[in-house]
């Protein structure tokens, strides 16, 4: 996506018409684009816009209603869930960011090594990834089961733990299950990333550091992390980008409990608007997860555009 | 790691014995972390529900049973899940598709004036948060009376589905010559001749790679049929969230037969495009 070509469009034929009746260039590239743009303004802009906007209302998803509030809301949130909710928010969208970046690179290093069956080995590693999010929930749930869950199973015949450990019903650990089903399920895309970026990496540069008496560790820190920074950048801006706003991971396996303790800014904006039916409040939360989020992806569609003509 | 002492060749073959073991036990442990899982998924939806509920786990199935995908077909809710998520994911993948091909080659071959701002908000689209957007298309949807539809899944399903087709589209139309284009309009070639008779046939297999991807991730959307329909629209994974964690909950061995039953699919697809996917994957844009 980063591979810029000629001007396709040489400024003599900008304002072609050759036949009468026939458009012009540019009168045909907006109706090309008009019917997307009008889907995306009606179901994405529009929408989005007004979701906020009913923060500064008081309104019921059963009652209706729509009274001016200004900042009630916005007060009413800030002074309650929001501290929580963004603690929880960035504890999983960081978690959920480095974790499966440290095990992807990993892989991503393995699968690029002299290892035996390496190409099928390569598209075997995605099979976490092709299991659908609810799916990927599931099965860490039953993983995670107190009672016949595999992991206090093992855990139990290693010695590590006496007792069954319901891993779901305190705080931190329940955190912890669902940081790693979610790490289970993004590190093949983060690897297979990195493997691309690796693989661009040319033979001679690792061999003439090689022969200039650099280690593995050196080669690694002075030929390959300098090679793959950008493809490290986007993959680690991407992931913090989803994660921000990830929801059927926690809902599925802990609907953001217990005690509140997994309650991400996604899960608390859709339980406040479809379990409480306040839009009002859950509006003003979008609105602060919003500006959150605008930040990230300002810096994103900065870094990934750089260097992008396309956008000149 | 020193290479002073000793002849160089000889520390170079045991720095690379010593790496080699190395890799052979990262990956190994990289394989557990990745596989047992399935395989767990797997162990569990083939044993009878007294293995399932015995405790130390036996990591080796002692009897083998496919009651639980029995359990699956015999379940007629279950089926009506697995229609409509047919349905819906491939018709949500079919418009996108439409739709994006030519917008992406308006995006890819024209420069005009708010090309620009429309292409930063078909990357930022994908960023933006559904439980937010959901709030107003519930409402929206609510109000045109389309609540409990499948065009209403198709519409909501499209909200991501079309971004990201347009984005992966534009990156192949990027890689079509212009030549090519310039020379079919002196023959006389029209802008629809072009994108039908020329553009369309060239990356028909662009074409199957994004489509598939559009379809994953129709097949795998939660939060958008949860809300916006009831029992009989809903698709695979409300569906099954409903059956597993609602109404008959700790049926594990049968969830986890449904869990192999919904991933098939999409396993099957990746088998058969693997390369496609790969690229498309790496080309950025495209959901992790």
């Amino acid at each position: 996506m980063s591979m810029e070509r000629v001007s396709p469009i040489a400024p003599s034929t900008r304002g072609w018409q050759k036949r009468p009746g026939r458009l012009r260039d540019s009168q045909t590239a907006v109706l090309l684009v008009l019917p997307a743009a009008a889907l995306l303004l009606a179901i994405i802009v529009y929408p989005l816009l007004n979701s906020m906007l009913i923060g500064f209302f008081d309104k019921s998803l059963i009652y209706g209603g729509g009274t001016f509030v200004g900042f009630k809301n916005l007060e009413a949130v800030l002074n309650n869930e929001f501290i929580p909710v963004l603690g929880n928010t960035l504890v999983f969208a960081i978690g959920a960011t480095l974790l499966p970046f440290f095990i992807g690179f990993g892989a991503s290093l393995i699968l690029n090594g002299p290892i035996p069956a390496r190409g099928f080995l390569r598209g075997a590693f995605l099979l976490p990834w092709l299991v659908p999010s609810v799916i990927a929930s599931f099965l860490w749930l039953w993983i995670f089961n107190a009672n016949y869950g595999v992991l206090n199973g093992f855990l139990r015949s290693l010695g590590v733990i006496s007792q069954n450990n319901s891993w779901l019903s305190t705080g931190g650990s329940a955190m912890l299950a669902v940081l790693l089903a979610k790490t289970w399920q993004t590190f093949p895309w983060i690897a297979v990333m990195l493997l691309a970026g690796l693989q661009t990496i040319p033979a001679d540069q690792m061999e003439s550091a090689a022969i200039d008496g650099a280690n593995r560790w050196n080669r690694f820190t002075h030929v390959t992390l300098p090679h793959l920074r950008n493809v490290i950048g986007i993959v680690l801006l991407l992931s913090l980008i989803w994660n921000f706003q990830h929801f059927e991971t926690i809902y599925v396996m802990t609907q953001g409990g217990p005690a509140k303790a997994t309650t991400t800014f996604s899960v608390a904006v859709y339980q406040t608007a479809f379990q409480a039916f306040d839009l009002g409040k859950a509006g003003a939360l979008g609105i602060l997860w919003m500006l959150l989020l605008s930040v990230v992806v300002i810096v994103y569609l900065r870094f990934g555009m750089r260097g992008e003509e396309d956008f000149s | 790691m020193k290479t002073t002492s000793g002849p160089w060749m000889a520390t170079r073959a045991s720095e690379r014995a010593l790496g080699r073991i190395g890799l052979y036990a990262a990956l190994a442990l990289a394989m557990f972390f990745a596989f047992f899982p399935i395989y767990w998924m797997l162990v569990t939806s083939l044993r009878p529900n007294s293995e399932v509920f015995a405790f130390p786990p036996s990591l080796l199935p002692q009897t083998l049973t496919l009651e639980h995908y029995a359990n699956f077909i015999k379940n007629p809710q279950l089926l009506v899940y697995l229609g409509n998520s047919v349905l819906v994911a491939t018709t949500t993948a079919l418009v996108s598709l439409i739709i994006s091909v030519y917008a992406a080659y308006s995006f890819s071959k024209f420069r005009y004036t708010g090309r620009r701002a429309l292409m930063f908000l078909v990357l930022s689209a994908q960023m933006f948060p559904q439980a937010l957007l959901l709030i107003s298309l519930y409402l929206m949807f609510s109000e045109l009376k389309m609540l409990d539809t499948y065009a209403v899944l198709v519409l909501s399903f499209t909200t991501f589905t079309l971004p990201l087709c347009i984005w992966m589209l534009k990156g192949y139309f990027d890689h079509i010559p212009t030549d090519l284009i310039e020379a079919a309009k002196i023959d006389g070639a029209g802008q629809m001749q072009i994108i039908h008779r020329i553009l369309v046939p060239i990356v028909r297999p662009a074409l199957v790679a994004t489509g598939i991807f559009a379809f994953m991730r129709g097949w795998n959307d939660f939060i958008y049929a949860l809300t916006l329909v009831g029992k009989s629209k809903q698709t695979l994974p409300p569906g099954l969230v409903l059956t597993y964690i609602g109404e008959f909950q700790s049926q594990w061995a049968d969830m986890m037969a449904a869990s192999l039953l919904v991933s098939l699919p999409l396993v099957i697809a990746f088998i058969l495009f693997q390369r496609q996917i790969v690229s498309g994957l790496t080309a950025g844009a495209v959901k992790g």
